[in-house]
């Protein structure tokens, strides 16, 4: 068995292997993996990344939908030194040639939606059953070496790699473990995205625990998920609030037939209404639903059980552990009395402690206290609160959109300027979606036409719902478009 | 009227005509996502000006289930 000092989360899968090697540690369709062969995998994922020339330090781009090679070489990766850089397969293009512009990986895995001129390397091309690794080969590697590096959308449109060592992954899976009270029998079924921080979390949760993970397409089909419910007999899951929505939509209270098996339900991501929640708590009167707050750079910092917070369901909870704490500050960085907004501010086990890149660092930290651009309180109750978004990002079903992008793109087609802001979906279902104003002076262009151009360029939660010709845009004195004003 | 249906998938999910087949199914494809149903769902009930009932969103999970679920509507 490997020995991987620098990874608890590695040690921890290793200890299952161990001590329950028939265990089924994933299921993917037909396929079962026992913690056993996990282990094996891993290694094997290693031996291969070494055998290729990859070496402790280097960085693989690893472009993710849900495969169980993905798992191996994922995890391969952490036991040999190499850091993941972790992309969705639908990435658009201009995201994907930014990613690997900066980060300039030595090996692509996986497929992506447009990987012209791109070398990937399918998922079923690597082999994993070469012979066990030489444990000669492993550098000397400590818990506060880069294990990913994880892409979010900053506020200048342009995505920001945040550097996540194995200490800040195994931080955030033990808080999240402990507030929600996964266990070695749960059976959890996995229909997030591997590629965002909350799917990727959930995977390292289940494993460090000795669960058994199913690995499921994604929500689309209802029917689908709900028979995994059954046959696998899975006890908690993850989703968004755009997910719920979706379900409570297409099946109305039908998920509540689940409520005796399912121990626990994680929501995360986005904003969720108090009447939701409550219809939540009567469904599942016996389940732990768990609803955090984090961010890819500060993972699951806050959590708020609604049956536990039945009186106070407007919170966003509290600390997920006693080795994380939440602060509320003003602009200096002072801290602000009870009652009063400030920025929410983290630090603990799982928050970073830099980005990729040195320029992103400016402003995001307050000494060791890392700014979320979220603003809020904490309430005499002890909870924080959250009451509004410091940062313009534009939250569509858990998907933060800048709006930056959006008006780049807008404008290339030759509008003379846009501005993009948030606005409630009109469908109820989103959450939050894009409106776009625009100036009107530029090419004379019908919106119908708009929208079909940008969905060259755009994937589709990013395109618009409503669409506004101004004569001016409000802006500063120094020319920055303030889009809060145009917020009514 | 089939056609009409596959047309609406296919170019809501943006991709050929030519992958919309009778077994295809959400979550089959990445393009038909969560998201890319609903929009399925509310473009088909624009442009056919009809609702499909609630109690039969659950079980339109393929491009043949919506085409005899619209069929069923219009009385084709």
């Amino acid at each position: 068995m490997f020995d991987a000092p620098h990874s608890q989360v590695l040690r921890l899968i290793a200890a299952h292997a161990v001590n329950t090697p028939d265990k089924v540690a994933l299921v993917s369709g037909s396929r079962r993996v026992t913690y056993a062969q996990l282990a094996a995998n891993v290694e094997g994922a290693a031996a291969y990344l070494h055998a290729h020339g990859i070496q402790p330090g280097d960085h693989i781009l690893l472009s993710a939908q849900k495969e169980l090679e993905f798992v191996y070489l994922y995890l391969g990766a952490h036991l040999l030194g190499v850091v993941n850089v972790v992309v969705d397969a639908a990435a658009p293009r201009e995201r994907l040639d930014y990613i690997v512009g900066i980060v300039k990986p030595v090996a692509l895995f996986g497929t992506a939606v447009d990987a012209t001129g791109y070398n990937f390397t399918p998922f079923n091309e690597v082999t994993f059953d070469n012979t066990a690794l030489d444990s000669k080969v492993l550098p000397s590697l400590k818990h506060t070496d880069v294990a990913d590096v994880m892409f979010t959308t900053g506020t200048t449109g342009v995505p920001k790699g945040v550097y996540l060592s194995h200490a800040n992954i195994a931080g955030s899976a033990s808080n999240t473990n402990g507030f929600i009270g996964t266990c070695a029998h749960d059976i959890e079924a996995l229909a997030l995205p591997l590629s965002h921080s909350f799917g990727l979390g959930r995977l390292r949760c289940v494993l460090t625990v000795g669960a058994t993970l199913v690995l499921v397409g994604n929500f689309a089909n209802l029917k689908v998920f709900f028979n995994v419910i059954a046959q696998e007999h899975v006890t908690g899951f993850g989703m968004v609030p755009a997910v719920w929505q979706y379900i409570k939509r297409l099946s109305g209270k039908r998920i509540g037939q689940f409520a005796d098996q399912l121990r626990y339900i994680e929501i995360g991501s986005a904003a969720l209404p108090v009447e939701d929640k409550r219809l939540l708590m009567e469904l599942f009167p016996h389940t732990r639903i768990c609803m955090h707050y984090g961010l890819t750079e500060a993972s699951r910092a806050m959590f708020c059980e609604f049956h536990e917070s039945a009186d106070n369901l407007e919170s966003i909870g509290h600390p997920a552990s006693n080795l994380v704490e939440v602060c509320i500050l003003d602009d200096q960085g002072e801290p602000v009395a009870d009652g009063i907004d400030g920025e929410i501010c983290v630090r603990g086990n799982m928050v970073v402690s830099s980005y990729f890149l040195d320029t992103d660092n400016d402003g995001s930290f307050f000494g060791d206290w890392f700014r979320t651009g979220d603003w809020g309180h904490r309430g005499t109750d002890g909870c924080y609160y959250l009451t509004g978004r410091k940062k313009e990002l534009i939250n569509v079903g858990g998907e933060k959109v800048s709006p930056v992008t959006i008006e780049r793109a807008i404008t290339s087609l030759g509008v003379a300027d846009c501005a993009c802001i948030a606005i409630p979906d009109p469908n109820g279902v989103l959450g939050e979606v894009p409106k776009a104003f625009l100036l009107k002076g530029g090419v004379e262009i019908d919106i119908d036409e708009l929208k079909q151009k940008l969905s060259q360029l755009l994937p589709p939660h990013e395109i618009p719902v409503q669409w506004e010709w101004v004569d001016e845009l409000p802006r500063t004195s120094s020319g920055k478009i303030q889009r809060l004003k145009l917020k009514k | 009227m089939e056609q009409r249906v596959k047309a609406i998938i296919a170019r809501v999910l943006n991709v050929e005509i030519g992958a919309i087949t009778d077994d295809l199914s959400s979550g089959d494809i990445p393009q038909w996502d969560s998201v890319g149903n609903l929009a399925i769902i509310s473009t088909i009930e624009q442009e056919l000006d009809i609702e499909f009932p609630l109690e039969d969103l659950f079980d339109l999970t393929s491009v043949r289930s919506l085409v005899d679920e619209v069929n069923q509507l219009m009385n084709v």
